[in-house]
């Protein structure tokens, strides 16, 4: 038979083991509660952290596209540009080729009057020398006997035609060869062969 | 101009620094081209400052170095210096002087454009009032940039401005229109590695279909950067108007441009203004700002974005001062929160945007637009008395609200002002970021925003 004092003690162990039960419990409730409030606020959380993935991924994927076709647009118009380049030059060199071989007859005579008269102009002088190339040499001094005070050099250039004076100091000089006009118009003949291969304006 | 171009001078007076001046001149202009012929055939460009007495002064774009009296030759053009433009110019890179740097052909032109370009009628001036989104926070936010504004860039040597240039020419839009949109840049005096950082970065970003790169490096010569602004905004002059973009023109850095100014200038013998600079420098700087704006009757607008360098950082040096006088406002960076490691390191207490107003609130942005940004303007300027208040007092004798407004000002700068190089920002996000950071302060403290602002869009 157990004595008074032991089952005293029983007694106490029980109390003690069926009050930590109960505070087990208890918190074991509270946790989980704890847990699914937890649970469903971050939920939201989870939602906007979604969304903020999802959106960075779209910036990002727009990102990319913009590169890719920004980057194939550029190469396909530069290749455009080289293509339309070479053409342009091959027709510079054929119309150079067509200049050259142009028959010298009183309409080329003319030509050559004009540029004469256009450069002495531009000096503001007639004292000058005039030079030319071999095939216009004739022609140019025929056209230099009407101006008084120019002489024509016999250094020739080389050149596809027309003229180029020297004031008689040697201070100033005008190139008005077709050679030099071609030059100078260059650009805009450029731009109008260009149109015809539907590229410019 | 010549009655007939095409002229070459062989008598050579004078070269003296970048100048080279011809003898026996009759017929040049003030402006016209001059094309200066070596020895060996190589070709310059330069242009006329002065004539008069028979002689012609010529600036030599490409420098006069190996330039001799004898046997160099000018040839007067007979005509100012155009830049050919047509719309193929956009996602090219040229170089100072408008010539291709990518290889490719000239561009095929639609027309030959004065580079001086025409002076805008003062009369058919439009006000600038619609947004420009430049993806960067404290400028969409705070700073905004508005379509016909000259907006500058304040910046110090070694600071990022080179970078946040790179990062608006990438991510600049406009907003709420289908109007198309294209940058300019002009890189004046630019390293070799800057430039090439700028031409890769658009490349890479797929923004260089939209661009115009020019650019003129370091060791270019210098007088070339005369020119590299002015062709610049020539392209964009024509984009803008001829062909209704917006356009927004970086400048960088115009300290250099300034300083070949001055280069010209003392070997012209003027007498030297302020640092040395010509007392003309308000006057040319403003034939390059002043070509911003939009017209009556036109879509395009031109935008610009200057960047210039100050000089030990000094606001007061003739060229961040003058420029100051022609622009609408400024946006200065801070050494103290570059040397923080905030980029972009904008000092907004210093940094204004004239115009931001007209270009913000209802229908342009958003309704809470100014009042959020006046807010934080006041913020932070109270944030940063209160930190020198803790430099004395120490952090514990700070009241609670002191407290508040130290953390908001940690927040701003941490949160609001800080951003990646690639963080395109949206104006939603940045006036959101803006709420975030002011909700740090309580509700009463909020006295420059309406309540209805504070309902709706304070974060509890």
């Amino acid at each position: 038979m157990p004595s008074l004092a032991e089952l005293s003690l029983e007694k106490t162990v029980d109390q003690v083991l069926e009050k930590n039960r109960s505070q087990l419990l208890e918190s074991l409730k509270l946790s989980f509660s704890e847990s699914q409030q937890q649970l469903s606020d971050s939920l939201p959380e989870l939602e906007k952290e979604y969304e903020r993935i999802l959106s960075e991924g779209q910036k990002e994927a727009e990102k990319i596209e913009k590169q890719i076709v920004g980057s194939s647009d550029l190469e396909v118009r530069n290749k455009a540009l080289l293509l339309v380049e070479e053409h342009t030059s091959m027709v510079f060199e054929k119309a150079k080729e067509q200049i050259k071989n142009t028959k010298r007859d009183s309409n080329y005579s003319n030509l050559i009057s004009t540029l004469l008269t256009e450069a002495t102009e531009a000096l503001g002088t007639s004292e000058i020398t005039v030079f030319t190339n071999s095939t216009d040499k004739d022609i140019v001094q025929s056209a230099i006997s009407k101006i008084s005070g120019a002489d024509l050099s016999s250094e020739q250039i080389d050149c596809m035609g027309g003229v180029k004076i020297t004031s008689k100091d040697g201070s100033m000089t005008f190139d008005n060869t077709i050679d030099a006009r071609f030059e100078r118009m260059k650009p805009l003949i450029r731009k109008n062969i260009a149109a015809k291969f539907s590229l410019g304006n | 101009m010549t009655t007939q171009g095409g002229v070459q001078y062989s008598k050579i007076a004078e070269i003296k620094g970048p100048l080279v001046i011809v003898d026996g001149v009759e017929n040049a202009a003030f402006d016209e081209l001059v094309e200066i012929e070596t020895n060996e055939g190589e070709k310059r460009l330069g242009k006329v400052l002065e004539v008069g007495n028979g002689k012609a002064i010529v600036q030599v774009f490409e420098g006069t170095t190996g330039l001799s009296v004898s046997g160099t030759n000018a040839k007067f053009v007979g005509k100012v210096m155009e830049m050919p433009v047509s719309e193929e110019v956009l996602g090219r890179v040229f170089d100072g002087l408008g010539r291709p740097k990518d290889g490719l052909p000239d561009p095929v032109a639609s027309s030959f454009l004065d580079i001086n370009g025409a002076p805008m009628n003062p009369e058919q001036r439009e006000y600038p009032k619609d947004f420009i989104q430049t993806g960067v926070s404290v400028i969409d936010g705070m700073l905004t940039l508005v379509r016909g504004q000259k907006l500058p860039i304040f910046s110090g040597s070694g600071m990022s401005h080179n970078i946040l240039a790179a990062q608006i020419a990438r991510q600049a839009s406009v907003v709420g229109t289908s109007d198309e949109f294209a940058v300019v840049f002009a890189a004046i005096g630019v390293q070799f590695s800057e430039a090439e950082y700028f031409r890769r970065s658009l490349e890479e970003s797929g923004a260089l279909k939209r661009s115009v790169l020019f650019l003129n490096l370091a060791d270019d010569p210098a007088i070339e950067r005369i020119i590299t602004p002015r062709v610049a905004l020539t392209v964009a002059e024509y984009l803008a108007y001829d062909l209704g973009m917006h356009v927004l023109v970086i400048l960088t850095d115009m300290t250099n441009y300034a300083e070949a100014l001055r280069e010209i200038s003392a070997a012209r013998e003027e007498v030297p203004g302020r640092k040395g600079y010509p007392g003309y420098l308000y006057t040319d700087l403003s034939t390059i700002y002043e070509r911003a704006g939009r017209l009556r009757g036109k879509n395009g607008s031109v935008t610009q974005m200057p960047i210039l360098s100050m000089p030990s950082d000094d606001i007061t040096h003739p060229i961040p001062d003058l420029t100051g006088y022609i622009t609408e406002g400024q946006i200065v960076l801070g050494r103290d929160l570059f040397r923080q490691g905030v980029y972009p390191p904008v000092n907004i207490l210093m940094s204004l945007s004239r115009i931001m107003k007209d270009g913000i609130g209802e229908g342009r942005t958003r309704a809470d637009h100014q009042e959020i940004s006046n807010q934080n303007y006041d913020a932070y300027s109270r944030a940063q008395e209160v930190r020198a208040l803790a430099g004395i007092v120490g952090k514990a004798g700070l009241t609670e609200v002191d407290l508040n407004y130290m953390n908001f000002g940690d927040e701003f700068e941490n949160k609001f002002l800080t951003q990646a190089i690639d963080e395109n920002r949206t104006i939603e996000e940045t006036l959101g970021l803006q709420w975030n950071t002011i909700s740090n302060l309580p509700k009463n403290e909020l006295t420059k925003v309406k309540d209805k602002f504070i309902e709706q869009y304070y974060k509890e």
